[in-house]
């Protein structure tokens, strides 16, 4: 029973990370002839290799009504190949212990593999086998979409996935970031398989892609082990990375979903900042203050600790090619609900009006230089946060000099995007729960 | 075909897993206090934990979720730590702390960098010792604690289903009472009864304390000498370990809740591991459980959804480190045009064929494979593997024996495979559960 699981399932979302040179070995890069990038932070203390290629092919490609398109393509590639229908590809991989996972978020689509190094080159094989020879099975994309619909119905029973449903929509409205990476019911049911194959087409190319690499491995052993593999892959993808615009600013907008149960989920979202804004830094400062540090936050402080309201209270903004959602979100027995909100609010306000301690400030740098170390403590999590590097083309030295940035943050500038982002009348409200009335907890 | 088997088992032993893991360090204090330590020096990081024999096992009837409700208490401040001050301290050295209670155990951690374990485990020790327990704390964590029931088990209808299964599963073991405890037990709870239970079961003979990382055991050993080795010594009790009764034919219960989709999940009580009594034994079921559940190839996957689709996802669980008995499980997710007796037949025709016909050689040299790259894929992070220590231990296996384990893994039979199955997953030993969804006006 985990005290605060929430916060461990926040930390892939804010891609925390960085400091002290000595803790991060570097990030080597090399350019595969089709354009591929690779990244790979060597190391050798668990027999092991980890890696991720992330592609241009998000959610945000899926078209209209047909939320899920790419997270249905993922399924499929990672679910059987031209040559290996999908039973002789589960033995395949299960004879070598090979974990090959693919998934889509927003922007990306990431095909992912964990191996014992000694079996790499079959799990290299298989990797590359799942990424360019499709099978196109049309059985098996059926009974992966009736599964994907009846696993989406089944999450009409759980409140958060629901808030998340809202969110998007009211948030993003038409803009390609305004559904849920997971479809709905009905925007799954409307998906063909040629729709898989478009996305696939035009933007599973290696240009603009990173395969980044963590584990018991060097550049040397590994750049021939993929050129046999992976230089047959040609061309660019349609749409780059970068290449969307901003979606319009919404606020004061709210949304209620009706769901039987005992608590009120409220949460609160407006946009936040895109992952290259100039003021990342001091908006991620801000964010652990408010709500993204956990017991020693404003949030969890003033409406758990002071008051019992909640299990949980937390903030976290997810930055994204373009400015991406911004969300605070509590869960409380619905006649608390409101009061709940209203503490959230005065919060907000506060910090809005520059009530930010030197203090405070620095209790948020503390935690966040000091716990770098552990944030990069498995291959699995360097392999994230080197994807994300590569994927958003930040500096190879971002790792080693994030705590410089985090120190250099000024209480000035924090200020500043708390006055930015912060004002409660900016943000908007999904609650998901039974009887909500017309109460707005202001 | 038997030296294909042979030398499948030794690609299997080849794999450096398990040497790969420095040897554990152990020191027994005086009054009880157990060390263990696992030095890594990769990276300058260490995972603390301080594990504790005590969890809902050890709760009366009227009194569940008070190891819990403790566990929340322990941050709550002490004789020299104001409430809140332990998670502030440890938050500004860059760590963060965070607890868990099972009914087994209960166990605080604390991922910190490396030079600050001794401050840390001067901070465990003091709350540890001296624990504040006041009255107002008390009034505003049960609350806490009960949106936490709310979000966890009441308003997710899986879950509430699992619960109301184990409780009809078994007669008397503890398994059968939620850890977060009864609703109406935690209406009921005083800060009497936590200062009790603090003063039974927060004793130095109960506590193992658990460091991974880039650590030096002889000053880790002289740290802990300084602040948990002098504490006083105090009696511990015997746990309560009841024998379950066995059943006599199959149970079934049926949860109605506002749901979207029925499931069905089926549980059966299972011996756990002891180690040189039943290793064959529990190894093969540990085995036959990863072949129902585990991997790509998973048969409940393979031919329970994906061939015969009588549910969109199924899956099986077995932990052989549970203390007493473990509640085996399996379930299944039904689609809308999908039946939980559809679902019930094949699960149990499947099982069938289980007990009638031997695994081939292939799929049962990729189970036990994958079984022993999960625990190199572990090794890969300082949480999980302090944790395994941790559980070994205070389950009374002792945490030496997880080599002995994987050694047993790797010599499981078909036919042993066979046997367990039958011996143990019997529908006259079952109880089934389904969850009926109730449309709610």
């Amino acid at each position: 029973m985990k005290r605060h699981l929430m916060l461990t399932l926040l930390l892939p979302l804010l891609l925390i990370c960085a400091h002290t040179a000595r803790a991060v070995p570097p990030i080597q890069e090399a350019t595969m002839a089709n354009g591929l990038r690779v990244l790979l932070m060597e190391a050798h203390n668990v027999p092991m290799v980890a890696m991720q290629l992330s592609v241009a092919a998000g959610s945000r490609f899926d078209a209209t009504g047909k939320a899920g398109t790419a997270t249905l393509l993922a399924a499929m590639l990672g679910d059987h190949s031209a040559r290996h229908d999908h039973r002789a590809w589960a033995d395949l991989l299960d004879a070598d212990a090979i974990h090959l996972g693919a998934g889509a978020s927003r922007d990306d689509m990431s095909m992912s593999l964990t191996v014992l190094k000694d079996a790499l080159q079959p799990g290299l094989d298989a990797f590359a086998e799942a990424l360019l020879t499709p099978g196109w099975n049309k059985k098996r994309f059926t009974i992966l979409q009736q599964d994907s619909i009846a696993g989406a119905r089944k999450e009409l029973e759980d409140p958060g996935a629901q808030a998340a449903t809202a969110a998007a929509v009211l948030l993003y409205g038409d803009h390609p970031y305004g559904h849920r990476s997971s479809g709905t019911v009905t925007s799954l049911a409307a998906i063909g398989i040629t729709d898989l194959q478009n996305l696939y087409a035009k933007q599973i190319k290696p240009k603009g892609a990173v395969l980044a690499v963590s584990g018991d491995i060097t550049m040397d052993e590994l750049l021939p082990l993929l050129n046999a593999r992976l230089s047959g892959w040609q061309g660019a993808p349609a749409h780059d990375l970068m290449d969307i615009t901003p979606a319009a600013v919404v606020q004061g907008k709210t949304a209620d979903m009706q769901l039987p149960t005992s608590q009120t989920l409220v949460q609160l979202l407006r946009q936040g900042p895109a992952r290259s804004d100039a003021d990342f830094f001091p908006a991620f400062v801000l964010n652990h203050i408010i709500g993204g540090g956990g017991f020693g936050s404003r949030l969890m402080e003033e409406v758990r600790e002071k008051r019992g309201l909640v299990y949980g209270v937390y903030s976290y903004f997810i930055p994204l090619a373009v400015p991406g959602p911004f969300v605070i979100t509590l869960q409380t027995k619905a006649d608390q609900a409101a009061e709940a909100e209203s503490v959230v609010r005065d919060v907000m306000q506060q910090m809005a009006d520059g009530k930010i301690t030197k203090k405070q400030l620095q209790a948020s740098k503390d935690n966040l230089s000091g716990s770098f170390a552990q944030r990069m403590d498995s291959n699995r999590e360097r392999v994230g946060l080197i994807s994300m590097i590569g994927l958003y083309h930040l500096p190879l030295d971002y790792l080693a000099t994030w705590t410089a940035h985090i120190d250099a943050v000024t209480l000035a500038q924090v200020k500043a995007q708390a006055a930015l982002y912060l004002q409660p009348a900016q943000w908007n409200r999904v609650r998901v729960g039974a009887n909500l009335g017309s109460s707005t907890g202001k | 075909m038997p030296l294909k088997i042979l030398i499948m088992l030794m690609l299997l032993f080849s794999v450096p897993a398990i040497s790969s893991a420095a040897p554990l360090q152990e020191a027994t204090f005086k009054n009880g206090v157990k060390l263990i330590v696992e030095e890594d020096h990769s990276a300058p990081v260490a995972m603390v934990q301080i594990w504790l024999k005590v969890g809902g096992r050890d709760e009366v009837p009227g009194k569940t979720g008070l190891a819990h409700v403790f566990e929340h208490m322990m941050f709550k401040g002490s004789k020299k730590l104001a409430p809140g001050e332990y998670s502030r301290r440890i938050s500004a050295m860059g760590g963060n702390d965070n607890a868990f209670t099972t009914t087994d155990y209960t166990a605080y951690f604390e991922t910190i960098p490396a030079d600050r374990v001794d401050e840390v485990l001067g901070l465990e020790a003091e709350r540890f010792a001296n624990l504040a327990l006041r009255d107002e704390d008390f009034q505003k964590e049960i609350r806490v604690i009960m949106e936490e029931r709310r979000m966890r088990t009441e308003d997710d209808p899986n879950s509430h289903m699992f619960e109301e299964l184990s409780a009809a599963s078994l007669r008397l073991h503890p398994y059968r009472n939620p850890v977060i405890g009864w609703m109406q037990d935690l209406k009921a709870l005083t800060i009497e009864d936590v200062r009790a239970f603090y003063k039974k079961h927060y004793v130095p003979g109960n506590a193992t304390v658990v460091v991974v990382g880039d650590v030096d055991f002889a000053r880790v050993e002289k740290t802990v000498a300084r602040t948990f080795g002098r504490m006083r010594a105090r009696d511990i009790e015997a746990r309560f370990n009841p024998v379950e009764p066995e059943p006599f034919g199959p149970k079934r219960i049926q949860v109605k809740l506002p749901a979207q989709l029925p499931m069905l999940a089926i549980t059966i009580p299972v011996p756990v591991w002891q180690p040189g009594k039943n290793d064959r034994e529990m190894a093969a079921l540990a085995v036959a459980t990863h072949i129902l559940a585990g991997g790509r190839s998973a048969r409940l996957q393979r031919e329970l959804v994906d061939e015969q689709r009588r549910a969109f996802a199924a899956s099986a669980g077995y932990d052989p480190f549970s203390m007493g008995l473990d509640l085996w499980y399996v379930y299944g997710m039904l689609g809308p045009k999908q039946t939980t007796a559809a679902f019930e037949k094949s699960l149990w025709a499947l099982l069938a064929d289980m007990k009638t016909h031997p695994v081939a050689a292939a799929p049962l040299a990729a189970a036990k494979r994958n079984m022993i790259a999960a625990e190199v894929f572990a090794q890969d992070s300082l949480y999980l593997r302090a944790k395994e220590i941790g559980r070994m231990e205070v389950s009374g296996i002792g945490a030496d024996h997880r080599d002995q384990w994987l050694q047993a893994i790797g010599n499981v039979t078909a036919a042993d495979v066979q046997a367990a199955v039958s011996r143990w997953l019997k529908q006259d030993r079952s109880t089934t559960g389904i969850l009926t969804p109730e449309v709610k006006s």
